[in-house]
């Protein structure tokens, strides 16, 4: 402790105790009869580090003087923080939406208890022409996912496998179900809207461990065939519709025309357990039963049917118990519950397995979605930062050989090395910091710029970054080590003098050490690798965005607005629904400017309804329907090879009428003329019900489902015809336009509104918005991958700039002399030109061969083109060297108006 | 010149306090002359490391400096042992025997 307060008083009598010590010392010299005494210096401040704490002091020294080097040299200062702002900032953005969705848990009571069930099985190909069913999933209701390698993996399972989980306590103390209600018409006080809803199993809300922000929340009673119908808010929904929390508990509301209680509200930070799906409302499953048309079997029967899986299960895991520990108790007795639902022996060989996967950061259903793309991202701005970096690196060492002579001063009167290398580094670490603050504001910009781009237009977008202490933690982390890493060379590099020859240099024309060109060379030259690589990708995606944007569509996109009713949600029924939705489109077709009108139950860019279709008895392969309205083709704007377009006068009653396309004609007729031919609707079965339809036309083909899918042989069918197991619920109207279609909007809303207002009107789009957001992530990458390609371009263009021309100042005396010798102008420009070329293509092959063995790995994400697509490349390799002679062109000329008199004068 | 040997790392404080203990308070000089001396010349103590230390004994109150006329007749820092310095010295001592003793184990034939 009195250590502690001796240092104390050394430091406020320092000189006197540094006097003493140098007096000490030269005593000791007087005596030992030897003039010089080592370095003085030195010993004096190993002494002085003895006694103070001399690294704070030090580094407070440093950082007034890195301060005051930065103030001294504005222009460097400000590129350099510039261009590390701009690397750090994106990197900092595109770490937040990877923190946001990759690495963040659920807002829930230990979320690291939860766990996902999931079964995997064989592949499910489509099976042409095989006899019965090969699975045990005779029906599906969710998503899967996978490959013909990997195999299938889903969440969904029958509610009877719930059930037999549920009886299982020893792994969880929890078992809770839940699926999706798609949208739902929700009406409160006469006010209709669209919700989005999830059906909650009795538990879900206990499992989960999620108390109400008010009221309460489902509870096991509540989840049974016949219970009082209840409905849970979320936070936000209850403050966009009822004002608040408080008085919503006990409201009634009418969803899909049928009441129910609200109970009470989630807490505000709760989402559901899917990230990409924000419910608005929350019913008990067994709500299903009022709520929805009973898709086989009559009410309940989806709750019996052991082989149709529909049902998303999670759990929460007893404490102690591992994932695999649960996976290796339940996998035996899922396996012997789900062999006992095996019709055949197929099935019984493709039994799917149980996998119990980690639960914390809910479904999986954004990673999967985003994971890829935003690895590649990261990999993009990553590049940038490193150029950035080795710009940064580069202008250090033009400058840390200015500084030689002040360095080597610095050495030749005692400063250690590695107090020398300390202090520069504490310069770049100060300058990185600097940049980094900045980055991190242009991260705030860059993350609302991105969500923007992400959801293009989206208004149900539920992806939300933001900057929290994670990301800015990173921000900071990543700023201290780029300051590490592009000071660290140039300091090594720097006082790696030999302090003689520096000191006597006086601003000679001395050429530089061999080794700071090469360095600086290299530097330039993996610039220019690295703007090679984004600018492939740049290529790439925006050759993927053409080629996806002159996509043959088969219809015309142009002034065709689009937007969805639901008159069943409603409480329209049969057969009245049908006439409801053609007096719609009637009174549509009379709006002034609306040149045609028609409607079908799904727009053909998100069609993909499959009903077995058949051709004289056989089941044709692959068929997808579309229901229609009068008109469609012409609306459209498809031309019909054969035949006519549906009319007013097919209807229900008359003559069943149906128009078939180019392909499935092909597929199912050959060369014959099938018009006049019949199709049948309907199972092959003996039990289902048929309908017979003639064909009267046949249509080009156009794009179904999706620009990106080949086409399929499609069957359009007049939407009066939907059978009971599918029957009219939702409808598109197209409706050509003059004009901007946007500006009908107000109209159509007025008639729908005078129609019914419990109707509210949906995805108001144009049909070339629509088309936008099914290639979102491709217009994405092509808008993101240019301008990064420009920012990766004009940071290493400055950088060539400031080489060439630090170069051409060293060696204006040289070159001085050459055109004194008789140098024509031309070839000094040549000679500067040819070492921007040197370096320029030292970086293409680097870069070349790295771009040509990674662009595979982005192969998923193009279009229409292969990964090695020579007109990308080539674009690429043109646009980097028209960027060096750009850059390097300035001081190539620069170097070519040297006076011979005054260069040499100079000398 | 003679062979002249390294001061085995670790040691030097203690022949500084052993030097102290045995000659009384002490200039820096006469304490590198001292070992010098009575190593008969094996032991060679740098400038360069004899100060540091006394730095460092100063810090941790082994010792205590006080200036005084010296021989040349000039001001010198005279170094004496404190009571601290002396149990130091003790502890220095029996460690230093004790790895000797150790190291004369290990190298004996055997």
């Amino acid at each position: 402790m009195d250590s502690f307060f001796r240092r104390l008083l050394y430091y406020f009598r320092r000189d006197k105790f540094e006097a003493e010590l140098e007096e000490e010392m030269q005593h000791h010299a007087a005596l030992s009869g030897r003039p010089k005494f080592g370095n003085v210096t030195l010993l004096k401040e190993d002494s002085r580090a003895m006694w103070t704490w001399t690294f704070w002091e030090q580094l407070g020294q440093d950082l007034r003087y890195a301060l005051r080097t930065m103030a001294n040299n504005k222009a460097f200062t400000a590129l350099a923080a510039l261009s590390l702002a701009l690397g750090i900032g994106a990197n900092t953005s595109i770490y937040s939406f990877m923190d946001s969705i990759l690495l963040r848990s659920l807002p829930v009571q230990n979320p690291e208890s939860l766990a996902v069930l999931n079964w995997h099985s064989k592949p499910r190909s489509v099976s042409k022409g095989q006899k019965g069913t090969t699975f045990v999933m005779h029906a599906m209701s969710g998503s899967t996912y996978g490959d013909s390698k990997s195999g299938t993996t889903a969440g969904i399972f029958p509610f009877p496998a719930f059930e037999l989980l549920e009886k299982d306590d020893s792994s969880f103390t929890s078992v809770f179900a839940f699926y999706p209600t798609g949208r739902l018409n929700l009406a409160f006080k006469g006010q209709a809207d669209i919700a989005n809803g999830e059906y909650v199993s009795g538990d879900y809300f206990r499992g989960l461990g999620v108390p109400p922000a008010s009221g309460r929340l489902l509870l096991r009673d509540d989840d049974k065939a016949g219970a009082p119908p209840v409905a849970v808010i979320s936070f936000a929904f209850s403050q966009s519709h009822f004002g608040g929390t408080e008085n919503v508990t006990g409201q009634s509301i009418l969803i899909n025309n049928i009441p129910f209680t609200v109970a009470g509200v989630t807490p505000p930070e709760f989402f559901g357990t899917d990230p990409a799906a924000v419910p608005d409302v929350y019913l008990p499953m067994h709500a299903n039963l009022l709520l929805e048309a009973y898709p086989f079997g009559g009410p309940g029967a989806q709750y019996l049917d052991k082989n149709y899986y529909w049902i998303q299960i999670m759990a929460r895991l007893r404490s102690g118990v591992s994932l695999a520990q649960a996976r290796a108790t339940l996998a035996t007795p899922f396996h012997q519950w789900v062999g006992s639902t095996a019709t055949n022996d197929k099935e019984r060989a493709n039994l799917p397995e149980l996998l119990v996967s980690e639960g914390a950061g809910g479904l999986d259903t954004l990673r999967r979605q985003y994971s890829k793309p935003l690895y590649f991202l990261l990999t993009l701005v990553g590049l940038i930062l490193a150029i950035a970096c080795a710009n940064i690196a580069n202008l250090l060492l033009a400058r840390a050989a200015a500084r030689r002579r002040e360095i080597a001063l610095r050495l030749s009167v005692g400063a250690g090395r590695l107090r020398v290398i300390r202090q520069l580094l504490t310069e770049s670490v100060v300058l990185a910091s600097l940049g980094g603050f900045l980055g991190v504001l242009f991260a705030i910009w860059s993350i609302r710029f991105l969500t923007l781009l992400l959801a293009n237009g989206q208004s149900n977008f539920t992806l939300r970054a933001d900057l929290n202490w994670h990301v800015l933690g990173a921000a900071a982390a990543l700023s201290l080590l780029t300051g590490a890493i592009f000071g660290l060379a140039p300091a090594i590099q720097s006082t790696r003098v030999d302090v003689m020859p520096a000191l006597k240099e006086i601003r000679t024309s001395q050429t530089h050490p061999r080794f700071h060109v090469s360095l600086s060379q290299m530097l330039i030259a993996s610039q220019m690798a690295l703007s090679l690589l984004i600018l492939v990708a740049a290529g790439l995606f925006v050759r993927t965005l053409a080629n996806l944007q002159s996509v043959e569509l088969g219809f015309n996109r142009e002034n065709l607005l689009l937007f969805q009713l639901n008159a069943r949600q409603a409480g329209h029924r049969d057969p009245e629904i049908a006439s409801f939705y053609s007096d719609l489109q009637n009174q549509f077709s009379k709006v002034p400017g609306v040149r045609n009108v028609s409607l079908s139950h799904r727009s053909m860019i998100h069609a993909g309804t499959g009903l077995p279709i058949s051709v004289s008895g056989v089941e044709t392969n692959d068929t997808r329907l579309l229901f229609i309205g009068p008109r469609f083709f012409t609306t459209l704007q498809i031309p019909m090879l054969l035949g006519r377009d549906l009319e007013e006068r097919d209807q229900s009653g008359s003559h069943a009428v149906v128009i078939v396309s180019e392909s499935f004609a092909k597929a199912n007729f050959g060369d014959e003329n099938p018009v006049g031919r019949s199709l049948t609707l309907g199972g092959v079965g003996p039990t289902a019900t048929r309908t017979d339809m003639e064909i009267v036309g046949i249509s080009r083909d156009a794009r179904y489902g999706g620009v990106k899918r080949d086409v399929p042989p499609v069957v359009y069918l007049p939407y009066y015809l939907q059978p009971a197991s599918y029957p009219v619920q939702q409808m598109v109207y197209e409706l050509r336009t003059a004009g901007d279609p946007l500006a009908y909007v107000n109209s159509i809303r007025e008639i729908v509104q005078r129609a019914d207002s419990r109707v509210p009107l949906t995805n108001v789009e144009t049909q070339v918005e629509e088309i936008d957001q099914t290639i979102n992530q491709e217009i994405m990458f092509a808008k993101l991958c240019t301008a990064f390609a420009i920012l990766a371009l004009l940071i290493a263009c400055v950088g060539l700039y400031g080489t060439m021309s630090y170069t051409v100042a060293r060696r204006t005396a040289e070159i001085g002399i050459r055109m004194a010798l008789g140098a024509r102008q031309g070839g000094v420009i040549w000679m500067v030109l040819r070492q921007v070329f040197s370096m320029a293509l030292v970086g293409l092959a680097i870069g070349l061969p790295i771009a040509l063995a990674t662009s595979k790995l982005v192969e998923s994400f193009l279009f229409g083109m292969k990964p090695d697509d020579p007109l990308a490349i080539a674009a690429a390799i043109a646009v980097l060297m028209t960027a060096a002679v750009i850059a390097g062109y300035a001081p190539a000329r620069r170097a070519s108006k040297i006076d011979p008199m005054v260069a040499l004068r100079h000398e | 010149m003679e062979e002249r040997s390294e001061i085995p790392p670790g040691t030097l404080y203690m022949l500084i306090l052993k030097t102290l203990l045995r000659i009384g308070p002490m200039h820096g000089y006469g304490i590198a002359q001292h070992i010098q001396q009575i190593s008969k010349e094996v032991l060679q103590v740098e400038e360069g490391s004899l100060y540091p230390a006394l730095q460092r004994m100063l810090i941790k109150g082994w010792v205590v400096g006080e200036w005084k006329q010296s021989e040349n007749n000039r001001r010198a820092r005279f170094y004496s042992l404190t009571p601290k310095g002396r149990k130091q010295l003790a502890a220095e001592i029996a460690e230093f025997e004790k790895v000797t003793a150790a190291i004369t184990r290990v190298i004996q034939p055997a």
